[in-house]
């Protein structure tokens, strides 16, 4: 699924329970013009910017990393994790690039669990 | 497994299976009057920064290293809710909520096992939030912060020890083949019913920073019944967090960061003719806890400093349904 088919499915998908997810209402909502939004759906346009992706995600309740990866995209805040340090992210992200997801899950920080 | 992921608490059990997933916030919201009417639900005014604890090992009490987990800041007699979800699945997890190491469901004393009679859990997929103490079917008092060792805190009226305070969870996935063959049975299940929803020096045991939680006003809410059999669930694994409540006097000096704004009051709210929320599901909900609803509420302690009676009268009630993918909405409180 590309990304524009994405949006156009999940707001439909919301639509269909809510009429406040209309094409008009959702682009008002996230501060774009409808036509705007429609060829987005209909990937007349590429996907818009990343402030956009990140309104949308989050009005219809998406994963805004995955709706940013879709469009090809990194967000601001990633980037600026990945510049911080790049030799060392870099080389972590060559690392893990083909270690499956659980073997990836055990490098993030877990909340440590003590004595009560 | 257990992360700390833009302010909520992700629980995963990949060993399990690959949809297994929790996720919960904690939400600033209004503290409700304790007036004897049972109000709808009040609105989310933004998440509370979560911290882990290991971060400040200097700047908190010993006893929080120890326990381990993260922790937040809260004003003294703010109310809180929990929101539950599921990630981009739906597969049940089920949380053990308590407060000070009291079951906020059934009152019991914390336990590492799964109680089934009386249910001590809620179950994610079909329990959007949880505003308070289950004091009997359909109502709950609000969460409300208290300072430990005032006496106080559900924990202090129950046990005479004002010993924990914070909130404690602990989760347990529904076991892997039961989740299959609900997607098999249910083919739609699969995505379709998301409920999207101060000083360096303060390191001794007794520093006042410490918070627990207490009850406030009524509010109407169903804690729903668990869908499944006890042979269900995966009672072999499990992950817990211990959550604790820090004095937001204390949240500069401790992390250097601002700490959240004084939360809005109810009657303002109400006054600016803004949504209060209810919610709908057929499911079937538990009774509640005689102990619990015979405990002293938040009010009750004010004594002299007794709230003034103010008027507030929610005008617009928005009505929520179960398993509609529309959930609570939650703001950043910074829009009235």
């Amino acid at each position: 699924m590309n990304f524009g088919e994405l949006v156009r499915k999940s707001r439909l998908k919301a639509q269909s329970e809510d009429r406040k997810y209309s094409l008009r209402k959702t682009a008002v909502r996230v501060g774009i013009q409808p036509s705007y939004l429609s060829k987005i759906e209909r990937e007349e346009l590429p996907p818009p910017g990343e402030e956009v992706i990140c309104k949308l995600s989050e009005d219809l309740g998406l994963d805004t990393d995955v709706m940013l990866a879709m469009a090809g995209k990194v967000s601001t805040e990633l980037l600026e994790v990945i510049r911080s340090r790049p030799e060392l992210f870099a080389k972590l992200l060559r690392e893990l690039k083909s270690a499956p997801d659980h073997a990836v899950l055990k490098l993030v920080r877990e909340v440590r669990d003590g004595e009560w | 497994m257990i992360t700390l992921e833009r302010q909520q608490l992700v629980i995963r059990f990949p060993e399990i299976h690959p949809h297994a997933e929790a996720r919960i916030s904690f939400q600033r919201t209004l503290r409700i009057p304790d007036d004897g009417r049972d109000y709808p639900l009040p609105p989310g005014m933004g998440e509370f920064p979560l911290h882990h604890i290991e971060d400040y090992p200097k700047k908190l009490p010993a006893k929080w290293a120890q326990h381990g987990g993260v922790f937040m800041p809260m004003y003294q007699s703010e109310a809180l809710w929990l929101s539950f979800g599921t990630g981009n699945h739906d597969y049940p997890i089920a949380l053990q909520i308590a407060a000070g190491k009291i079951n906020a469901v059934n009152a019991e004393p914390w336990q590492e096992d799964m109680q089934f009679e009386p249910q001590g859990y809620v179950v994610t997929n079909q329990q959007p939030w949880l505003d308070g103490f289950c004091i009997e079917k359909g109502k709950i008092r609000q969460f409300v912060a208290a300072p430990l060792g005032e006496g106080v805190t559900v924990e202090e009226q129950i046990t005479g020890e004002a010993e924990f305070g914070g909130i404690q969870i602990k989760a347990w996935p529904l076991k892997a083949d039961v989740y299959e063959e609900m997607l098999l049975n249910r083919p739609s299940f699969h995505g379709e019913y998301g409920l999207d929803m101060v000083m360096a020096c303060m390191c001794e045991e007794s520093a006042p920073m410490d918070m627990g939680l207490g009850m406030g006003g009524s509010m109407k809410q169903e804690v729903y019944d668990d869908e499944f059999r006890p042979k269900d669930w995966d009672t072999n694994v499990s992950s817990r967090c211990y959550v604790h409540l820090l004095n937001s006097i204390s949240y500069a000096q401790v992390t250097g960061h601002l700490p959240p704004r004084q939360p809005y009051e109810a009657a303002d709210y109400a006054a600016a003719g803004l949504p209060w929320f209810d919610y709908y599901s057929d499911q079937a909900s538990i009774d509640g806890s005689e102990v619990l609803k015979n405990l002293k509420t938040w009010k009750d302690f004010q004594g002299e400093k007794k709230e003034q009676s103010v008027n507030i009268e929610p005008k617009t009630v928005i009505h929520l349904e179960g398993k509609s993918g529309t959930g609570r909405p939650v703001s950043q409180g910074d829009h009235f």
